[in-house]
């Protein structure tokens, strides 16, 4: 049941909305949060009912561990209780998400013949593990109180970012619903959640769903790419990948809105970014902000010596870590060592105060993104390679008649001439230019949260594309980062 | 230790981490106001921080600093136990 699904927006939401508040009006607090964590089980179910368990086994042990703080335990006691904790969140992690990876690449080393696991991916892990070891840190360094398990069930199981986000802290989603106001119907809040909502349909069924069909045939089904197809293929991937999650993140923290939580924002205009260090503060904001303080943070602290050459090693190590989170294989290896690495040249260059036009800079990073992101689609090398071949011209140069004969001369340049352009093709390229005007010219999600007042005129464009959607979702299609 | 002489030691931190001499410095002060105040040169200051003042931050905190006024407040929590 994703978002972008008639069940989804007829029914279950409009359902969950009114037994929440009804149960909250007859001021039933706790079973205002028993109803909520049905509801986000069910949503869960709905995918995965085998992968319930898992879930529930995830929560039940990290209760148990995070409780175990806060009984009369000696520092050592503490730290191997941490280590435990640690170890069984990335077991479980790493059983699930890694274990056919190391079969595949065990067997490749030792010419070994084991056999794979083959196990689904169960939805969301990659997502809940993280939220719950930021949980188990934090409550190991003193920063939360004791909580009831139904609390902790509720923060980890909300359901508008149960399988994909936004990483959440404790903080930052429960204190909302102990504010006895926010257990009410607040109608500002409501119509500025259907808005985001909408602004996240439109992203995903519009935007998203159609560049997903000019990126998929060259990444799954051309042998070949040559420079304007391979082109065609990454810079369509890169606005689906974009238009899909931020779609997602939008459609979350409306969601958040209808019931007076305020989840963190994801995306702030990243495809705008000058500079690489600038689109890791932009991109996936949740993520960055977990990798920076639980991963890059502690590795920094581990060096002898903290100065620009150890917290560089530390950048590449804790974008490594980043990469292999979205998925085990070399192709996602590549994409956070590449960012690692380019994340070291832009330290470098900071350093050293020089300044290039902010045009170039965009330019610079906008494709360094989009090149890094064909390792991060690709199934493997084979299928990155074939793209990047193209995207640099070694698989020849096609150009298509634009409805005149005098492109012939190219020939002699090595240049072949394609068919006319078809109007999808038109298409496509009234999509990139609209796709790219949005992301420099309009205001982001973040900025209308703040600031929109949503008015008549808001309230009609959000119909239109809601309507639009609808016909859209006809197809349901899965959310890009459901599979990481 | 008062909240000013806190505000002016970590100032001086700052100057010296982001290697920005004139920086004019206020509790308001935040990474989005300098262009050299970032992830890399914020784990040096709060490492710088921890050494002068011998205090520790846990990991969660750090996600919670917003500017230097935060930072303040939190040294001074940290003091004061």
């Amino acid at each position: 049941m994703p978002f972008n699904s008639y069940f989804f927006i007829f029914i279950f939401l409009p359902v969950t909305f009114c037994g929440y508040f009804v149960v909250n009006k007859f001021q039933k607090p706790k079973m205002a949060k028993l109803w909520m964590i049905c509801a986000s089980l069910y949503f869960y179910s709905f995918f995965q009912i085998k992968n319930l368990p898992l879930l529930c086994l995830s929560i039940l042990t990290n209760f148990g561990i995070t409780s175990l703080f806060h009984s009369d335990l000696g520092n050592l006691s503490r730290k191997w209780l941490l280590r435990f904790g640690l170890f069984f969140n990335l077991s479980l992690l790493g059983f699930f998400k890694y274990g056919d990876f190391a079969i595949g690449n065990f067997n490749w080393l030792f010419k070994t013949n084991l056999d794979f696991l083959q196990l689904a991916l169960p939805l969301g892990i990659s997502f809940f593990t993280l939220q719950q070891i930021a949980f188990l840190i934090d409550t190991y360094e003193g920063l939360n109180n004791k909580k009831s398990f139904l609390d902790y069930t509720f923060f980890v199981t909300f359901f508008p970012q149960l399988i994909s986000g936004p990483i959440v802290k404790y903080a930052q989603l429960m204190p909302s619903f102990e504010k006895e106001s926010n257990r009410k119907i607040n109608l500002q809040n409501v119509t500025l959640g259907i808005f985001l909502f909408c602004i996240g349909l439109v992203k995903k069924v519009i935007l998203s769903n159609t560049f997903s069909t000019w990126a998929s045939p060259g990444f799954d089904e051309s042998l070949s790419l040559d420079f304007l197809a391979a082109w065609k293929t990454s810079l369509s991937y890169t606005f689906q990948l974009y238009f899909d999650f931020s779609g997602y993140t939008d459609m979350a923290i409306g969601i958040g809105y209808l019931f007076n939580f305020k989840l963190p924002q994801n995306f702030n205009s990243p495809l705008k970014s000058k500079s690489v260090i600038e689109f890791w503060s932009r991109w996936h904001m949740t993520l960055s902000q977990f990798i920076t303080t639980y991963v890059f943070t502690p590795i920094v602290r581990s060096m002898p010596k903290i100065n620009f050459q150890t917290t560089m090693i530390a950048t590449v190590m804790a974008m490594f870590i980043s990469g292999i989170w979205h998925g085990a294989g070399w192709t996602f290896i590549l994409y956070g060592i590449f960012h690692g690495l380019a994340l070291v040249v832009n330290h470098v260059w900071k350093k050293r105060k020089r300044k290039l036009p902010p045009v170039l800079s965009w330019f610079m990073t906008f494709n360094f993104i989009n090149i890094t992101m064909v390792f991060f689609r690709a199934k493997d090398l084979d299928d990155a390679l074939k793209v990047i071949r193209g995207m640099f011209g070694f698989d020849g140069f096609i150009i298509p008649k634009i409805g005149f004969k005098s492109v012939g001369f190219l020939k002699d340049f090595g240049f072949k001439i394609g068919p006319y352009l078809y109007p999808v093709d038109y298409l496509m390229i009234l999509f990139f230019i609209l796709s790219f005007f949005l992301i420099h010219q309009t205001k982001n999600s973040l900025l209308l949260e703040k600031e929109i007042k949503i008015n008549g005129k808001m309230g009609v464009l959000c119909g239109i594309g809601f309507v639009l959607s609808l016909f859209g979702m006809n197809k349901i299609t899965e959310f890009i980062y459901f599979n990481f | 230790m008062t909240n000013q002489e806190i505000l002016k030691s970590v100032s001086e931190t700052l100057r010296e981490v982001l290697g920005l001499p004139d920086l004019v410095v206020s509790e308001e002060t935040s990474a989005n106001d300098v262009d050299e105040w970032d992830s890399m040169t914020h784990i040096q200051l709060i490492s710088a921080i921890e050494g002068k003042h011998r205090v520790r931050f846990a990991l969660g905190e750090l996600q919670s600093l917003k500017n230097v006024g935060d930072m303040v407040v939190l040294i001074q929590s940290k003091i004061s136990k």
